[in-house]
Order: structure tokens, then C-alpha cells, then sequence
């Protein structure tokens, strides 16, 4: 298959350059990618100098692969993540995931900006996803199965790991932080929502929206990596009340809550299994 | 090669394959529904992958046979396997049996196939007469440029499945003793299974069941103003209806243990059809 020895180059070329490999990864979202800049001995590898590694081309996403190590245990981030509505396909998605699997990860932390849809909601909060809605329209896993990597059709009764998130809420406990907990919905995007949508979603059961994660997730799952995800609700998406948003916007107050935000997955990461 | 072209070509090739038959009814075995193809007498078989714009078929369970028999007198075509959306082929080549069986002047569709239970008063095991569906697949195999040999431009789904074919199959489970109900089947891409929130969300939106398959080839044959007769066997609770986790070998083992219910109401429902 061609996917797989697109990944033997992708691999080969990244491992000549770390000597470690780490068991935990990270998927940094929107104005979130600051946050491989807070790692020890980071070594940044830009995504275009690894073999058939897809593009980013938005803002606040910077493109680059970064080893390091958070209080001494090894991590590789992706700093700036591809997205479906780039690409319009999904083996662009696909990709980076497994690289990661195949450089040896076990736990995915995958972060991301989006929109909250209920009242009790605040921009700058920190939602722990619970279970996730696709609403895509595609799926990550369409074509032919590569049985090695997972099966056919892997189970998602609990795409989100249950001892991850129960980490993430005890960490928040000890930092007396506020987090949220909820489903979050993606779409391809790119445009935002019309109000009439956002109602629609509320009704299918979701709390936030976005256009990433979901596909990361499936592929993550398929190939039997454990997820934790974690949102920063960035605008308010409420159907009765909306103004007009901008990606600007969305940057901005993921960089206010930056701090809090590197803070928390510091801590999370402190208690993850390295084995 | 256009659909029209994909068409004749097939049909040419399988029309040669008819022997004697002069076939009214097409019967597509999903999991769990093969074991019907073991009580009928076999006039021809071909494997998908030698009939021209026929992909191979790839899943556990479905073995890509297109069979012409004939059972009791009644001439029919059975696909034993079916091609899938999240195969990675397109919804285009999914209509294309339907197109073909319909060119073959067969007038009947019967769909089979396995489903997972929204509605928590379905058990696995139970059978499930389709009255209704949802397309939940964000494409229709009806896109692209309308051959209006082929059907209208916008045909009308207000009843794809053919309500006396319904009441027929109803009278056959009923005389077999085999409890019957009828659901709405809601068709997902896959290949991944639902998570518990979006078995939710399909449950608000009405569905009793959901599946991968079936809803492209049942458009298809409306389009072609086929009789429709959907019938889906529960194979499994959908996630976050029960605490363990789904697994296609779970489905197997479930279809498995009921294959002569299921057997004898498919085989019946063929003799049914044959004589209205």
C-alpha cells in the first residue's frame, strides 16, 4: 500500500534525527501551538522536510513536528494541525496519526479551538471532551482496511479514553480550575455556522462545534491509541444570540488562555503512564 | 465510462450468465443472511470481480457471488455479498447491481443486511421490516447527470419501500411464528461504529436502527421504479445501549445463532413475492 511506505520514508527521516521516542503525543490547535515552545530540549522538525508530511497553511498553525520533554518525559507535539477542509480528503488527516503510531505512541492528547453552544459556556473555558459527534459527512477509515493497524470497523463506544479524562478532571481539581465537560461536534467547515445549523447541532446532542479532532480520533482509535481531548472554547456559538466571527477572534482568546492552558496539560502530562 | 455505458456493459456480460431463468426478483444477502443461498438451486455463479465495473468484494462475511437460481419455480438473482460505501468505492458503482438487476427486467428488490439497535426495545436476534430510512451519508448515488431512461431527475421517496410487500413479508413471518416489527434503518458511512453521542443524536432524528449499507441501493431501485422489501436482522445494542464493546465477530456470532429464523422468513418472503 501506498500510505504505508509513505510512512516507512515519513519514519525513517524522523527518527534520524531523535534519538528517543516518545509514548505521549499531542495535536496543538488553534493559537495553541505555542505551547511546544514550552518544552525541554524541544527539536523542531518543519513538516516540510518530512516525506509526503501534508501541509498547513493556516494561521496560528505553524507547521512543525516537535520532540521534547515535559518535567523529563518525552513528548512530540504537532505544532500547527492539518485539516480536513485544506485538503478536502481525509489521508491528509490520516497521516500524521499514524506516523506518530508507528514512531511508537500510546496516549494522544488532542486539543482544539471551537465554538460553545450551551448557555453555561464562556469564552477562554477548558472542556473536556467527552464523546464527540462526526458530522463531517466523511470518515477517516473509508477504503480499503489495513488489518495490521486495526480493524475493519473499530468500536467507538468510548473514543475518549475513561482513565485519561479521569486524570485530566482530577488534575483540574488540584488546580482549582474550571473545566467543562461535553460532546463536541465537528463539520468540514470552512465557513462558520448559520444559526439555523448551530440549533440543529444543539438538538443532535452537541455542546461545542469545530472542523477538526473527530477524524484524528477515529484513526487514533482504529489503530488502538488512547485519546484525551481537550477543547478551548474560544467564541459562543449560541444560535440566538450571534455576531458575526472571525478567526481572529478565535486566535485571540485561545492566546489568553494560553497560560492556563499549557499549565494544565503540563500537569496532565506529569501523571500519564510513560510506558 | 459513463454509468450508462457501465450498465450495458455488465448487463451484456450477466445476461449471459441468465441460463434459462427469466428472473422478476433480486435479492442482495448482507451479514448474516448468506445461508439462504444454500436452499436455493444455483443455475450459474460469478464472481463479482469477473463481471466488468464490479469491484471485488473485501468484508468478512460477504463473499461477492452473483448467483442466478431458482427456488420452487421462481427465477431470481442473489448478490451473496455486497459492495460498501466505506469500501472506498463510489455511490455511483453502489447502484450499479441495482441498475443492472433492473435492465435484467427484474422488478423486485429484496434488501438484506445487519444493524445495531438505537431503540432499546430491539434485542439482537430480532428482525426488522425497513417502512422508512434516513440518509445519513452526506451523498446520494442519484448525484450526477440524470439518464432519464434510467428514472426522473427527482424521484419521489415517499414510499420506498413498497407497502404491500410489507404486508406480505408481515403475513409470512406470522405464519413462520417469527416475530416481526417495523423501524426506521439509518444509513452511516461507517467504517468506524457510532459513538454513544451520536447514537443519541440518531435517535432523536428518528431511527430505530443503523446500518452501513442498503439505503444506496434501495434509492437506486426507486429511482428505477423497483418494488423495495427491506429486511434488517439486529445483530447488536448500538453503543452506549450496552456496556460492552461492538466488534464485527459479535455481529457474526449473533447472526449466526439466528440463520434459521432468518433463513426460512427470506426464503418465504421469495415465494410470497413470486406469486402476487
Amino acid at each position: 500500500m501506498r500510505e504505508k511506505s509513505q510512512l516507512a520514508e515519513a519514519y525513517h527521516k524522523v527518527t534520524d534525527n531523535v534519538a528517543f521516542r516518545p509514548r505521549i503525543g499531542l495535536i496543538l490547535g488553534s493559537g495553541l501551538g505555542l505551547f511546544a515552545e514550552s518544552l525541554e530540549n524541544q527539536l523542531a522538525i518543519p513538516y516540510r522536510g518530512i516525506p509526503h508530511f501534508p501541509q498547513v497553511s493556516i494561521e496560528g498553525h505553524q507547521g512543525n513536528l516537535v520532540f521534547g520533554q515535559v518535567i523529563g518525559k518525552d513528548v512530540v507535539a504537532m505544532q500547527g494541525r492539518v485539516h480536513f477542509y485544506e485538503h478536502g480528503e481525509m489521508a491528509s488527516v490520516r497521516f500524521p496519526v499514524r506516523l506518530m503510531h508507528l514512531m511508537g505512541v500510546t496516549n494522544l492528547i488532542v486539543t482544539n479551538a471551537c465554538g460553545g453552544l450551551r448557555e453555561n459556556q464562556y469564552p477562554g473555558a477548558l472542556m473536556l471532551i467527552k464523546d464527540h459527534i462526526n458530522f463531517m459527512g466523511t470518515n477517516p477509515l473509508i477504503g480499503p482496511n489495513d488489518d495490521s493497524l486495526g480493524p475493519r470497523f473499530p468500536d467507538m463506544s468510548q473514543p475518549y479514553d475513561a482513565s485519561l479524562t479521569n486524570i485530566a478532571r482530577s488534575t483540574a481539581k488540584d488546580l482549582n480550575m474550571d473545566l467543562l465537560e461535553g460532546v463536541y461536534c465537528a463539520v468540514s467547515g470552512p465557513h462558520y455556522l448559520s444559526g439555523a445549523e448551530l440549533k440543529m447541532l444543539r438538538i443532535a446532542g452537541a455542546d461545542t462545534v469545530g472542523m477538526s479532532t473527530v477524524p484524528e480520533v477515529i484513526v487514533a482509535n482504529h489503530c488502538g491509541i488512547k485519546v484525551l481531548g481537550i477543547s478551548c472554547i474560544t467564541d459562543m456559538a449560541i444560535p440566538e444570540s450571534l455576531s458575526p466571527l472571525t478567526h481572529h477572534e478565535v486566535i485571540e482568546v485561545a492566546a489568553r488562555t494560553r497560560p492556563r492552558f499549557i499549565s494544565f496539560i503540563q500537569a496532565i502530562i506529569a501523571k500519564l503512564p510513560t510506558s | 465510462m459513463n454509468i450508462s455505458e457501465q450498465i450495458d456493459k455488465g448487463y451484456r456480460f450477466l445476461q449471459t450468465q441468465l441460463e434459462s431463468a427469466k428472473p422478476k426478483i433480486g435479492l442482495i444477502l448482507g451479514s448474516g443472511f448468506s445461508e439462504v443461498a444454500d436452499h436455493v438451486q444455483v443455475l450459474s455463479t460469478t464472481p463479482f470481480d469477473h463481471i466488468p465495473g464490479f469491484p471485488k468484494a473485501s468484508v468478512e462475511g460477504h463473499e461477492g457471488i452473483w448467483i442466478v437460481a431458482r427456488l420452487d419455480g421462481v427465477d431470481l438473482v442473489i448478490m451473496k455479498g455486497r459492495i460498501h460505501y466505506y469500501e472506498g468505492h463510489s455511490m455511483q458503482t453502489l447502484s450499479l447491481p441495482v441498475r443492472i438487476m433492473s435492465k435484467l427486467s427484474i422488478e423486485t428488490m429484496i434488501l438484506t443486511n445487519a444493524s445495531g439497535a438505537i431503540n432499546s426495545d430491539l434485542s439482537p436476534g430480532d428482525l426488522m421490516l425497513i417502512k422508512d430510512h434516513i440518509n445519513l451519508s452526506f451523498t446520494n448515488p442519484l448525484i450526477g447527470t440524470n439518464n432519464p431512461e434510467l428514472g426522473p431527475r427527482f424521484p419521489d421517496t415517499s414510499t420506498t419501500y413498497t407497502l404491500k410487500l410489507r404486508q406480505q413479508a408481515t403475513h409470512v413471518a406470522n405464519q413462520l411464528q417469527i416475530p416481526i416489527i417495523e423501524g426506521v434503518y439509518l444509513f452511516t458511512s461507517g467504517p468506524s461504529y457510532e459513538t454513544p453521542a451520536e447514537v443519541r443524536m440518531m435517535r432523536t432524528l428518528g431511527a430505530d436502527v443503523v446500518g452501513m449499507s442498503t439505503v444506496p441501493e434501495a434509492l437506486a431501485a426507486k429511482h428505477a421504479g423497483m418494488k423495495v422489501l427491506g429486511i434488517s436482522q439486529v445483530t447488536n445494542m448500538a453503543a452506549g445501549l450496552s456496556s460492552s464493546p461492538l466488534s464485527h465477530e459479535d455481529v457474526l456470532k449473533t447472526t449466526a445463532g439466528n440463520s434459521s429464523n432468518t433463513t426460512s422468513f427470506v426464503l418465504g418472503c421469495i415465494k410470497s413475492l413470486a406469486e402476487s
